[in-house]
């Protein structure tokens, strides 16, 4: 998978290839362009120049039901969680199947929410099935967060993008979550995921990729980095 | 709803204007303002300046007003010549704005109906029967039916009865009065077609909206359907049913305001001569051989049926 | 993580629903249903030909320099009166904020409360209505058409002053008062510089919806370009009806545009720091409103004197001592009764079908926020364009057309208000999603969706509220709506009243009116509770 990019202000000239079974997490401060990265990769973001290749194929030359296979291939915890709010959980994570689902199916499921059981069942992997039938916008942030992590669980992609997924959860929850979200790495996909948190990084990841300023900066194992070496790429001392 | 949004947003203080634009704008305001009290300019809706000499015209609508206007233009050149009046025609929307303007005192001479001229003369005290034509002593309606409903003409109305009917104007004695009455006298309830009857506004419209099948039948008064039948602008589906049987109907009222002119006003119309050829052209619009004075009495029977029906009062 | 995976699996729990939602909900299909009872007449496919010749005259209206002419000094008529009539809505909005204000009246509901009853009063009735009546007192006088316009609007203006008086912050007027300042200086510089944004911006939104209150008044016999559209309708002349039509639609865009863009303003005012500067646009409107006031009083001629002339006193006598006491006769209450549930009915189905349209259309209506096709962005400008004519066109023209292609009954009034409703909630609707945000949609493309999915999931629910909301806020202006439609043609408590004004039966149409008034607080009431439900 490569990543080459010639956006001028946000990533410049960013090579980047994340092979099958890969865990890798994106370091750097704020702004150093790892949301961005991220959408570059799930197709929210149009990179102004350069080759993007997700999964084997060029998303570009891709249209209509072939692009939207690709697509569902690639689950993605947004930042900002991206719930529409106004749903029951149950639709929220539904939503995560939208892909496969054909749009009678998704109109119907609206109605009648379809395969609760699965829902449930990724529910109670991140600590919710009790507010399967809540409203979204009547949980707190963390657990919205948890929503949408189990959207990612419903849908069963081979890539997983997470933008700090973990960002407003108690570090048991946030181990379990990123647990959850390498599942598939582990069995042939990979995880590419943003996170602040150093330590986190090199515990779930195999590889750390440290952006500043829209540029490569670092690219190694975790094993051969510490802490110390990443807090250096925000610009403080460990 | 967009208003509301905007004022949701919680907008902060908006720039005052500066003061010179301000009192710039205020005293043009006022300038104007003054301007427009001191020449006394009349108002494009309002009516013509009242004075004495002026003599106001109006007419029930009953037909299309772009008649009605060219009708009554011809009529006010006319009496205006003949008794060296400013005479103005101020058409109105209903029959009912009729009445309330020649009661306000907006409308001088009114060309009412039967029934829209004794409302008119109930409710303005000083009123007087000026004239009517020579066919209004003598007035008919004709039933009109869509050829679908495959009924042939024939004096008996009950078959009516189970039609979608529309009558004219609420208060028009052609269109509505007279003939629930003769259907009452037929055994047949004037307000129980199905669905309720409807008021199409004007006998032309009675004759649209039959003719498209929305009602199976509709009334309208005898003199519109013969001119709308000789013009050939009658709808082959329309077929007249059935002719009503003889009653008084328009006139010429005059308000009280214009009470003096009741002598000369009824001189001038009862001493219109077919053979003059300007008297002529205003018998011909009106569908008149002349015009004979009337009296208030002459309505008499009108306003005992309107009390009847419930619509004098 | 070992303590979390001990949990047992969690029965799945029951699908809980909304009580109070569920009522509501329950309740309005109820209301659609029995509504739908009374359409069940259907269409009439042999008036298609003279529907038709009337379609066929939107591409040929007339264009002689004579009608042309006419139809431009009826345009100022109306633009005099909407002027005229908001200038008088917001002097007695002003005047009357301070007797509806929650502050002015602090724990004393019951004064609140009689003043709220006696706004109420002047709003449950029609503008047509106020016309009708004026004309009776006033005859052919200018007045008339301001008054119509300044009345009822001055009332809803004061409630509304009223609330966003009591948004503000008490405190800057509280220390002026503290420092001994009278109550007027204190309000003057302690509430209303922070209430003024709020209440220009709604002053603005009310000459808009004045435009369209002048043509209906003008339906009526008030003069103006509705009028001309009533004569022209009245002797049937198709093309004359469209330039009419089309001369509408330009005033309502125009008024529309204008009226947008202030308000945009207003909300976002554009400032430099340090610098006491003004807003060109905003000064300009101002100033423009201004001196189309004083034209308007100059050009309709309008004298205070009228108002308190010896006629008026006399009519005005005249009608209240003929109307005393309303009638309480049994046959005409039944019929009352009948007219209010014809009246209801048309009113939500008219709902109902803009309802349902609006949101077929708002998606192809709203501005897209990204790059798009040339032909997606041409069929937006047309559907717009449509919606511009849905509405622009009054309800009343609506239905007398449809007449000859429905049989007659709930559905011709219904559909008539129903296309018009559409185009007010379609624009809204459109609005409602180019403002939603954009973010969950494009999460759910993101990951493979269909276009139909990614819309019900991440936009539908997003603007499934507001428009809903405006929905219910219509339906309140759509039972009003149906009072003018049945007093021009179509069924309901508008039909009767007009037969009362007809037989001069002022008993009767004091008891109409009150029903009217009575229907449609009780239609507010409900549509208010319904909203606060939804929210």
């Amino acid at each position: 998978m490569t990543v080459r990019l010639g956006a001028a202000t946000v990533l410049d000239d960013v090579d980047l290839t994340v092979g099958a079974g890969e865990r890798v997490a994106l370091a750097g401060a704020s702004g150093a362009g790892k949301s961005t990265l991220l959408g570059v990769v799930n197709g929210t973001v149009p990179p102004s120049g350069g080759s993007v290749r997700v999964l084997g194929a060029d998303p570009a030359a891709l249209r209509g039901a072939a692009l939207r296979r690709l697509r569902a291939r690639v689950g993605t915890v947004h930042q900002h969680l991206e719930l529409a709010g106004a749903l029951r959980v149950v639709h929220e994570v539904n939503a995560g199947r939208l892909g496969s689902w054909p749009a009678l199916r998704a109109a119907w499921s609206l109605v009648r929410p379809q395969g609760v059981a699965d829902v449930v069942a990724a529910l109670e992997q991140v600590g919710l099935a009790d507010r399967v039938f809540d409203r979204t916008d009547a949980l707190s942030g963390g657990q919205r967060q948890r929503v949408a992590v189990a959207r990612v669980l419903v849908q069963r992609p081979d890539l997983v993008l997470a933008d700090e997924p973990a960002s407003a959860l108690d570090p048991v929850l946030t181990e379990r979550v990123l647990g959850l979200l390498a599942g598939p790495a582990d069995r042939g996909g990979a995880l590419l995921a943003a996170l602040h948190d150093p330590a986190l990084a090199l515990r779930h990841c195999d590889r750390v990729v440290g952006l500043a300023a829209g540029r490569v900066v670092l690219d190694a194992p975790a094993a051969a980095l510490t802490v110390a070496d990443l807090a250096a790429l925000y610009g403080t001392a460990a | 709803m967009a208003g509301r949004r905007a004022l949701r947003s919680g907008s902060p203080v908006v720039p005052l204007l500066p003061r010179r634009a301000f009192l710039a704008g205020l005293t043009l305001a006022t300038l104007t303002t003054g301007a427009a009290s001191a020449c006394g300019r009349s108002s494009p809706v309002g009516r013509e300046a009242a004075g004495p000499g002026s003599l106001s015209v109006g007419a029930i609508p009953d037909q299309d007003p772009e008649v009605l206007q060219r009708l009554y233009g011809t009529v006010a050149d006319s009496l205006s010549a003949a008794l060296d009046l400013d005479v103005a025609y101020t058409p109105v929307t209903d029959y009912g704005a009729a009445v309330s303007l020649f009661r306000t005192g907006d409308l001088d001479l009114v060309w009412f109906g039967g029934l829209t001229g004794v409302q008119a003369r109930l409710q303005t005290p000083g009123a007087t029967t000026i004239a009517q034509r020579d066919v209004d002593a003598d007035f008919h309606s004709v039933f009109v039916v869509q050829s679908a409903t495959g009924l042939a003409a024939s004096d008996d109305l009950r078959p009516l009865a189970g039609l979608r009917f529309t009558y004219g104007a609420e208060t028009s004695t052609s269109g509505r009065l007279m003939p629930a009455w003769f259907l009452q006298q037929a055994g047949v309830d004037p307000q129980g077609f199905p669905g309720g009857p409807a008021f199409s506004g004007s006998h032309d419209a009675t004759l649209q909206l039959v003719a498209s099948g929305s009602y199976q039948a509709g009334v309208l008064n005898e003199q519109v359907w013969a001119a709308r039948t000789a013009e050939g602008a009658v709808d082959p589906s329309v077929v007249a049913y059935a002719r009503t049987p003889g009653y008084p109907d328009y006139h010429w009222l005059l308000g009280p305001r214009a009470a003096d002119l009741a002598g000369p006003l009824r001189d001038f119309f009862t001493g219109l001569r077919a053979d003059d050829p300007a008297d002529a052209a205003v018998l011909d619009l009106f569908g008149a051989g002349s015009f004979v004075p009337a009296r208030a009495s002459d309505y008499d029977r009108i306003e005992q049926i309107g009390r009847e029906l419930g619509l004098v009062t | 993580m070992t303590a979390l995976l001990a949990r047992p699996a969690a029965a799945v729990p029951r699908l809980r629903r909304d009580r109070r939602r569920w009522a509501w909900g329950l309740a309005a299909l109820a209301a659609v249903c029995w509504s739908a009872t009374g359409a069940l007449d259907g269409v009439n496919p042999a008036g298609a030909a003279q529907f038709g010749a009337f379609a066929a005259a939107a591409l040929s209206p007339a264009l002689d320099g004579a009608f042309l002419g006419v139809l431009a000094t009826a345009a100022l008529v109306t633009v005099a009166y909407a002027v005229l009539g908001t200038a008088l809505a917001v002097l007695l909005g002003a005047l009357g904020a301070v007797a509806a204000a929650r502050s002015t009246w602090g724990r004393r509901r019951l004064g609140r409360l009689a003043t709220r009853g006696v706004l109420a009063v002047p709003r449950g009735l029609h503008e047509a209505v106020w016309g009708l009546l004026l004309v009776n007192v006033l005859g052919l006088d200018p007045w008339v058409g301001v008054l119509a316009i300044g009345l009822p609007y001055g009332a809803v203006t004061a409630t509304v002053f009223g609330a966003l008086l009591d948004e503000v912050p008490r405190g800057p007027y509280e220390a002026l008062r503290a420092a001994g300042a009278g109550r007027l200086a204190a309000a003057l510089y302690g509430l209303l510089p922070r209430a003024a944004g709020g209440l220009l911006s709604y002053a603005c939104y009310r000459l808009e919806c004045a435009v369209r209150s002048a043509v209906v008044l003008g339906l009526v016999g008030a003069g103006g370009l509705g009028y001309q559209l009533s004569l022209s309708f009245g002797s049937l002349r198709w093309p004359q009806v469209w330039s009419a039509v089309y001369a509408l639609a330009l005033l309502c865009l125009a008024a529309d545009v204008a009226g947008r863009a202030v308000r945009r303003r207003l909300a976002a005012p554009r400032r430099r720091a340090g610098v006491l500067s003004r807003d060109r646009v905003l000064t300009a409107a101002v100033l423009g409103t201004l001196v189309a006031g004083a034209w308007s009083w100059w050009f309709l001629a309008l004298s205070p004197a009228s108002l308190v002339s010896a006629r008026a006193r006399e009519q005005a006598g005249f009608v209240l001592r003929a109307a005393w006491p309303p009638s309480a006769d049994g046959d005409l209450l039944r019929s009352v009764a009948a007219a209010a549930v014809v009246t209801v009915q048309t009113s939500v189905l008219a709902v109902v079908l803009a309802a349902v349209g609006a949101v077929l259309v708002a998606g192809v209506a709203a501005r897209p926020a990204g790059r798009c096709s040339p032909l997606r962005r041409l069929a937006g400008v047309l559907v717009r364009l449509g919606l511009l004519l849905l509405r622009a066109v009054p309800a009343p023209v609506w239905a007398l057309v449809l007449l000859f292609v429905l049989l007659p009954g709930v559905l011709p009034g219904a559909v008539a208000l129903g296309v018009y409703t559409l185009g007010v909630l379609g624009r809204l609707a459109a609005e409602a999603v180019e403002e939603a945000d954009a973010g969950p949609r494009a999460a759910l493309t993101a990951l493979g969706a269909h276009p139909a999915g990614g819309w019900l999931y991440g936009v539908a629910p997003l603007v499934a509220g507001p428009v809903l909301a405006y929905a219910l806020y219509r339906w309140e202006v759509t039972v009003r709506d149906t009072l003018l439609v049945g007093l021009l043609g179509a069924g309901g408590l508008g039909a009767l009243l007009a037969s009362e004004l007809a037989a001069f039966d002022w008993p009767a149409v004091a008891t109409v009116l009150t029903a009217t008034v009575v229907l449609t607080l009780a239609v507010d009431l409900v549509g208010d509770r319904a909203r606060r439900a939804l929210r």
